[in-house]
Formats: C-alpha cells, structure tokens, sequence
C-alpha cells in the first residue's frame, strides 16, 4: 500500500482508534491514583484482568452481556479499590515511611506483593488456562471500512468514559479538588479540600475504570490470569509519556500509541513493532524528560 | 564497618566457597542461584541506592551480557567472551548515560524499563530477520565452574559496592540524591558522577547474564530480558533497606531464602504466601531488615538511657 | 504331614519369604514420579493441557490398584515443582529430583526449552524421561540416549507437508503472518522456501512481535494480496486476536491455517464456532478406531476437566506415558532396562504405532486437523486421515 492510501485508509483510523482508546482507558486510574497519592501501582493491570474475568463469568455462566454487566462490574472495582484504599494504603501514608524515597519504593513492593497475591489466586481459582469468548462478533461495513460490533462497543464506551473523566477533572468541583491535590498538593490542604476523600476517590475510580478496561477487552481478545501484566506496562509507558498526573495528556498519548501501532506498522512492517512503540517511548522522554506535556505534568 | 557484621559476611562468603565440595548439585545450584541474585543485587545498589535513580531496567545489562556469550559460543573461549559481555554492557551504559541520567524520578524508572524492552525487542527483531529461531547451547562447562565464577561476581559486587559506599565518590553520589542542584552547588561534579555510577553499575549484571547463559542448553532472546529481574531486584534491596552493602545482603537472603523454602515446601501455592508475606513486611518493616535493626538498637539504647540513674 | 497342614506351612513358608525379601512392604510403597512445570510466569497459559493428563493419567492407574512395576503394582504418587517458566529453573528441579528427592521416574516438563535444557542433566544421572511437547529441528542435536521426543511437529517436517497439502488443495498463492517466537519461527524458515519449490507464491511474509495488540496493518495487506491460503504461524497468544481480526476484515481464503491454538478447547470458545469452522491447524493425533484407547482417553478428559483434551498438547504427554509405562512394566525400575526398551521396541499408544531412532519417532507422521462442525479431523496426510480437506467458507 502507498503511503498515501496508508495515511488515508480508514480501517487503519478505526484500529488506531480502538487501541488507543483502550489504552486510554487503562491508564487512565493509573494515572489518577499517581497523581494523588504518587504511588506507582504495578498491580494496575491485574485489575484490567479481573475485570476481564467477572465479565467471562457473567457471559458465560449468567448468559449477561458485558456490556450490561459493565457498570455493576465497574461498581465492583470502585468498591475493592476503596477499600483497598481505607484498609490497607492509609497505613502505608500513616506509618514511620513518609519520607518520599521510602513510600516510593515500599509503594512498589506492596502493589507488587498485591500483584503476585492476585495473579496466583486467580490461577489457583481457575486454572491458568487461556478463556475467552464471542460476544457482538458481526462485522458492520461503514463507507469502506469494516467494523467488528465489539470494536465499536469498546471504543464508544472506553471514548465516553475518557472523555467523560476528562471532563470531570476540569468542570466539577470534585474533579476540580481531585486536580487540585493533583498539581498542588500542598495548597489543597490549605484551601481546605478533603485530601484523604480524594485519595480514596482516586483509588475508586483507578479501579472501576481499570475493571471496565478489563470488561472491555474481553470482548476483543483471550486473557489468562497472568495477562494484566502488559497492560500495567502500556499504562505506565502512556502516563509517563502524556506527563504525570495530566489525565487529557494521558489520552493523547494513548492515542499516539494507537496510532504508532496501526500507521506505524503499517509504513515501515510488523516486525518492528514493538522497536517502534519502546524507541518512541525512550526516544520522547529523552527530549522531553517530564513527558510529552511538561507544562502541567507533576515535578518528579 | 562494625566486628559482629564482618565476621558475618565472612563466615558467609566461606560457607559458599565451600559448599561444591559438600553438597548435592541441588544445593549447588541453589548456592549458584544466591550468588547471583546477590550480584545482581549489589551492582543495582551502586546506582539505584546510591543516587536515588531507581532502576527498573537493570535486566537489559543482564540480557545484553547473555546475548553476547552465547552469539560467541564456541568461537570465542568463554575466558573471553564473559569479561566481553561486562565490557559491551558497560560501554553501552556509557553510551546511553549521559541523556537517560537527565530525566528524574518516576521518569526515569520507566525510561530504564522501557529502555530494557527496547533493547530487547530490537534483539528479537534482528534474530527473527536474519532467520535465527533459537541457538543450542551444547557442553557448557559443569557447574561447578559456573558456581565459581559467579562466586567471583558477588564477591566483587559486594566489594564495589563497599568501596562505593565510603568513597568520596559514593559521598558524593549521596549528596545528589539528597539534592542534587545543591549538590551541584556545591561543586560536586553530579553528572560525571551519575555516569559513572551507572557504567560500573552495569558490568557486573553482564558479566552475570553471560555466566548464567550458559546453564540452560536452548536460548531465545525474549528469555534473558525477562523483566522479572529487574522487579526481583529492585524488592531485594528494598527489603534490606538501609545505605551500604548491609541491607542488600540482607534483604537478598530473607528473600532468596524465604522463596526457596515455600517453593520446595508449598510448589502450588507458595507464590501466594510470598505475596502476602511482602505486603505484609512492608507495612510491619518500612524502613527494610536494616531499618528493623537500626530500631532495635535505638529502643535499648534509649532503654539503657532511661535506666540511668540522673 | 496332612494335605491341610502341608498347605498351612506352605502359606506360612511363603509369606515369611515374602517379608524377608519386602515384597508387601513394597507394594505399599508408592512409586514416586517427578517433573516440572510452569504454574507462574509467561508459560503458565500452556501447562494446563498437560498437566492435566498427568492427573487424569495418575488417577486412573491409581484406580486400577495402581502402576504395574516390573510385576508388581504400586500406587503413583507425584513429586513437583514449579519451574517459574523458566528453562535453568527446570534443570535445577530435575537435579533435585534425582539427588535430592530420590524419585523412581521422571516425567517431562512442557515445552521445547525445557525439555532440550535437562537433556544434559538426565544423561549426567543416566536417568532415562520420555519427552513429549518438545517441537524443534534442534531436537535432532540432542545426544540420544536418555531422552526421546514422540511428536511429529517437527518445523521442516511441517514445512514439506503443509506445502503438499497445499498443492493438493489446488494452492497456486500464500501469504504468511508469523509470530517471531522460535516455534512459528522455525516453521516460516522452512516453509517459505518449500512452498517457492512448488511453485507456490507467496505474497506477504510478514513477522510480528509476541506482544501485538493489533493486526490490522499487516491483515490488511493480506487482504489486498488476494490470496489462496493465509498461513498464520501465530502462538496461541495471537491465535485468537488473529482470528478476529481476520474475520473483521473479511479475509476470505479458503484455506486458512493457523499454526499453534485451535487444537485446544479455548479456541472454539473464544472465537465462535463458525470462526472456527474450517481452520486447519497442527495436530497429529484425534480418536481414531484404529488407535486403542484413543477415543477413551477422549472422554475420560471430558468426563474429568469438562472441556476437550488439546489435541496437541494432551495426547502428546498420554503417549509418552503410556510409552513409560510399558517399559517400566517389563523393566521395573532398572534404568538401564528402561532405556533399551524405550529405544528398541515399537510400542502401541493412543497415537497408533510408535518407534524411535535415536532421540525420534519414525514411525507418527506429520500431520493436520481441521475443525469440521465442531470436532477436530486429521485430514493430512491421507493414511490416517479421519476426513477429508474442505475450503473454509469466511469467517
């Protein structure tokens, strides 16, 4: 195909726009639970992949359609991540470690225990076989381009609740509080913002966006118990390079990622696809040490 | 460094050195396996714990050191190809240092992870084009000569990391992680020093992977950059705490030790019962094994002070 | 003496004989199997398939009063750990296995790393294993003598047939779309200049990472290319977003292939019966009459893990159990024994005859399956065939 017609091609926009708006999606939380707390959840993606999961049991055992299923699912996760939150990372902020190495690092190792408790329960559960199921597999044919029915459900619903999160942290006033402790910790406390309720906040919605992620991509393709993992890296790698902190950046760099991994293959070949996203990805931060969008990205 | 810690480590670095002669190869390989997460470990510390730049992509040293002696294997003499391996990675540190050290914090985290996969994935692609599926790794030399050679790794590791820690130059790569445009200020030399720590940082894990390479007979790329490494790593030192060799000593072996026991005792679910015990030890132990010593030693301390007669 | 007491004394004779020489001791002992798999990490996903033929395999000779050992039978009881999916974690199991542990038999761990890692191992201890779901021309570079490999998946082996199935099918165009793993690797290196040999040509030859999220750059090519068989040498990691994204895209060849997946139960599941309708995939095994015991094992699987054997990965390890278990019914536990049966004789298992020369099975050809209404049918290369070859009918 000439670079032309690649550059103009439709289906390749359509699968741009569904990967990216996935990815988006899953980093998303990661990017608000950073934000607000500066922990680095590396157990992110094994929330995309219970997500995944209660919604192949729902299909599979209840006969009800993810997309049905998708909000009481989504309601699941905000619950388990305040909860994780009330119970288990308050004593994190509240015991000797408050020193910003320590918390950096125990934060790592407690998401990552987290993880590994995870992913083993759930293998232990299941099996750690492969599932995955057929669910709105009709393709549908819109000027030219072909789009499977699950695509458009995913990349409608992953887009909405982007762009509704987007929406959230600059138009009301909690998001605009959740903003606030966000980019000025210090002055959020001062202005006399519940910081402890946004944290918690946070937590809920990292989680019930990462679960409905979860949702989602088990429309599109087999997970296993231990498939969250990639999911935690394409989150990491979208959040740093949109900057730290700044949810709409986030979304553009998911949608750069999209488009590298549909236009970007496309002109050069599948081979280097992942030399691509990794040599982006390094290369931009190289130029840009605090993400793509500096200016309102999070100090490290 | 204090009489009861020295005489620990020796008595350590002697129960190894012997245990080839003692032991079953189980027990042999267990040592080995040690003796690297130990080297691996202590070479992580000499930048990551000294300069406050944490390194989640330490496994691309390891991958690179593997490649290298395995891609020579049999036309190079592994008394070359090894020291080779250390030398590739630290030049390619070297190379990459200057602009990778300018980013900070969680940046600079996953810039070293994604520079990990980079590497990586640019090794599988030239391997799949120039039509390479897999290599055989046939006659490799016997354990016993690995096991050494990995001796000589951690022993030097921890002496790097020793020497390090009371240099002018480990004081200086402290006071950058404490604040580093002061520390500039004040005239340390805070990016020739962050290079270097980097550089040596990165011969030992390729001098490492290239040993390592050599105990399993089938390799492919995607196995030796495993990012697992790098995790595994980063939850040892953290364990141990502490600023010197002390803690990633110590955390190496509750880790290595603790996961080997419930491996072998408990091989379905002991993975389960790591989890927990991590989640667990960081919120008990904050501050790593160290940290728990350092609080025992205060509490008598102000005990015995409290005891005091005014 | 009266004939009673004669009879008394003999009893009485014989069993103190009998404990002198242990022999109720040791049919109380069980006979102890070790092996490795990968319960954590990368590998995970595979294991299951074989790992549950182990158990179901365990438990019916258990039920059977237990595994008939040179005579006499004890009961199987199984030493393992978890090798993290990790190829020197393995070689450090089976070391433990034997010097530490002490176990009358090993039985293999999945997949071809492991398997060629603790070849040396195994010929260091002469301790003789029968390998099973180990698939690579490097097999062939492993010194015979402790190990041998039943499968006949082997890629230049794959690589010749699948090019005579194609020519029979009428294929005068391919396109390949292969993961660069060393499998799918392996396959592509030969298949590529087999199919240029035969005339057949081949449009698109393309590799993609293991960690792809989207096909549809390179799907599309395919799509343009206008071909007769779409040869998708994909893992199953890939196998599924392949499938659907092939369908999404209307690619419409009539011979669709895909490398490693739709052998398992998963496969039919993920993608919907009519996406998998019509796939040929590698498989040299499915309940055939002609193989005793093919069919039951068939539906013992059913019965105890609710959902069909891999047709790859389940028969695989069944045979090389059923090999061992020969072997060590004559044998008993001598290793030695052990090892020249295995090598000499021909053996009957759920795969029909096998035989091995050297590390191979000369015997098992290679062949492929194709999903006809639901079931998976051999239908190359025609000896063994359970039904014929038919162009898939789209997505």
């Amino acid at each position: 195909m000439s670079v032309v017609a690649t550059l103009l091609s439709g289906q390749l926009l359509f699968a741009a726009l569904v990967t990216g708006a996935i990815y988006a999606l899953v980093a998303l939380g990661l990017n608000l639970v950073y934000g607000t707390l500066r922990m680095l959840n590396v157990a992110h993606g094994d929330v995309v992949m219970l997500g995944a999961y209660a919604a192949y049991w729902t299909f599979s055992g209840l006969g009800v359609s993810p997309l049905v299923a998708a909000p009481a699912i989504a309601m699941l996760g905000a619950l388990a991540g305040w909860l994780l939150y009330r119970g288990v990372i308050r004593r994190l902020l509240g015991s000797g470690a408050t020193a910003s190495t320590r918390l950096e690092g125990n934060s790592l190792l407690l998401f990552f225990g987290l993880s590994i408790i995870v992913q083993n329960a759930v293998a232990l559960a299941f099996t750690p076989n492969n599932r995955g199921y057929s669910h709105l597999d009709q393709v549908h044919q819109l000027a030219g381009v072909a789009m499977t029915g699950n695509r458009i459900a995913a990349l409608a619903i992953a887009g909405a609740t982007c762009v509704g999160a987007a929406l959230f942290l600059s138009r009301s006033l909690a998001g605009l509080s959740m903003r606030a402790v966000i980019e000025r910790r210090e002055a959020a406390y001062i202005v006399g913002i519940d910081v402890d309720r946004v944290q918690a906040a946070s937590f809920a919605i990292g989680f019930a966006s990462a679960a409905l992620a979860g949702v989602l991509l088990s429309m599109l393709e087999q997970f296993s118990p231990f498939s969250g993992f990639p999911y935690t890296i394409a989150a990491f790698i979208v959040i740093i390079l949109g900057g730290l902190g700044n949810v709409a950046a986030g979304l553009g760099a998911a949608l750069l990622l999209g488009v590298l991994e549909t236009y970007g293959v496309a002109l050069t070949s599948a081979n280097l696809r992942s030399v691509l996203l990794y040599g982006v990805f390094v290369g931009a931060l190289l130029l840009f040490p605090r993400g793509l969008f500096a200016r309102r990205a999070v100090r490290a | 460094m204090s009489r009861l810690w020295a005489a620990a480590l020796a008595a350590l670095a002697l129960a190894l050195g012997v245990l080839p002669f003692a032991a079953n190869d189980y027990l042999v390989a267990t040592g080995l396996s040690l003796l690297m997460w130990l080297a691996l470990t202590q070479s992580w510390c000499v930048l990551s714990k000294m300069t406050g730049y944490v390194s989640l992509g330490h496994v691309v040293f390891y991958g690179m050191g593997a490649y290298l002696v395995v891609v020579t294997w049999q036309r190079w003499p592994l008394a070359l190809a090894v020291p080779a391996a250390g030398i590739v990675a630290a030049l390619f540190a070297a190379l990459v240092g200057l602009p990778v050290l300018r980013v900070r914090g969680p940046y600079f985290v996953i810039l070293t992870f994604g520079l990990a996969e980079l590497v990586r994935y640019a090794l599988v692609a030239y391997e799949a084009a120039s039509g390479t599926a897999s290599r055989i790794l046939f006659g490799a030399p016997d354990l016993v000569v690995i096991y050494f050679a990995m001796y000589a790794l951690a022993v030097g590791a921890t002496v790097l990391l020793a020497l390090v820690a009371r240099s002018r130059f480990g004081h200086g790569l402290r006071s950058l992680r404490e604040n580093e445009e002061a520390a500039e200020t004040v005239g340390v030399p805070v990016v020739g020093y962050k290079l270097a720590a980097f550089v040596l940082s990165a011969a030992i894990p390729g001098m490492v992977g290239g040993v390592m390479a050599l105990r399993s007979t089938y390799f492919v790329v995607d196995q030796v950059f495993d990012p697992m490494i790098s995790v595994t790593v980063i939850a040892m030192a953290l364990l141990g705490g502490g600023d010197g060799p002390r803690g990633p000593v110590l955390g190496t072996l509750f880790l290595f030790t603790l996961s080997q026991l419930l491996w072998a005792h408990a091989p379905l679910a002991y993975m389960l019962i790591l989890g927990t015990v991590l989640v667990v030890f960081v919120l008990v132990a904050p501050n790593g094994i160290v940290g728990l010593f350092e609080t025992a030693r205060e509490r008598r301390r102000l005990g015995a002070l409290a005891r005091e007669p005014v | 003496m009266k004939p009673f007491a004669i009879r008394r004394a003999l009893v009485l004779g014989a069993l103190v004989a009998a404990a002198h020489t242990g022999v109720f001791a040791q049919a109380d002992k069980p006979i102890r199997i070790g092996f490795s798999m990968a319960r954590t990490g990368m590998l995970a996903v595979a294991t299951p398939a074989q790992v549950n033929t182990y158990e179901l395999w365990r438990d019916e000779v258990n039920a059977a009063g237990g595994l008939n050992v040179g005579g006499t039978k004890r009961k199987v009881e199984f030493v393992t750990y978890d090798d993290q999916s990790k190829p020197e974690q393995a070689v450090r199991i089976y070391e433990k296995l034997i010097t530490d542990d002490k176990v009358d038999l090993l039985i293999a761990p999945w997949g071809t790393p492991f398997q060629i890692a603790i070849a040396p191992v195994l010929e260091k201890y002469k301790f003789p294993m029968v390998g099973n779901t180990a698939a690579s021309v490097a097999l062939r570079q492993v010194k015979p003598g402790y190990i041998w490999f039943p499968t006949s998946a082997i890629p230049d082996r794959i690589g010749t047939e699948l090019t005579a199935m194609l020519k029979a099918a009428n294929v005068k165009s391919a396109a390949i779309v292969s993961n660069v793993l060393p499998f799918s690797k392996e396959i592509k290196n030969y298949l590529e200049p087999e199919l240029k040999k035969a005339g057949i040509a081949v449009k698109v030859s393309a590799e993609y990472p293991p960690d792809v999220k989207d096909m549809t750059a390179t799907l599309t090519q395919v799509k343009q290319a206008n071909v007769d068989a779409v040869l998708a040498l994909a893992y199953p990691g890939d196998a599924v977003l392949y499938a659907k994204q092939a369908k999404e895209l209307g690619i419409a060849a009539p011979f669709q292939f895909i490398a490693i997946g739709p052998s398992a139960a998963f496969f039919a599941k993920a993608v919907g019966p009519a996406s998998a309708e019509g796939v040929v995939t590698i498989a040299h095994w499915s309940p055939r009459a002609e193989w005793k015991g093919s069919q039951a094992f068939h539906d013992a699987y059913v019965k105890k893990f609710g959902e069909a054997p891999d047709y790859l990965d389940s028969s695989l390890p069944w045979m090389s159990l059923e090999i061992l278990q020969s072997a060590v019914a004559r044998a008993g536990l001598d290793k030695e024994k052990i090892r020249d049966i295995i090598s000499k004789e021909t053996f009957q298992t759920i795969n029909g005859p096998v035989r091995f020369e050297g590390v191979q099975n000369v015997i098992t050809p290679t062949a492929f399956v194709q999903m006809q209404k639901g079931k998976l049918e051999i239908v190359w290369p025609k000896s063994i065939a359970t039904a014929t070859y038919a162009p898939k009918k789209g997505w």
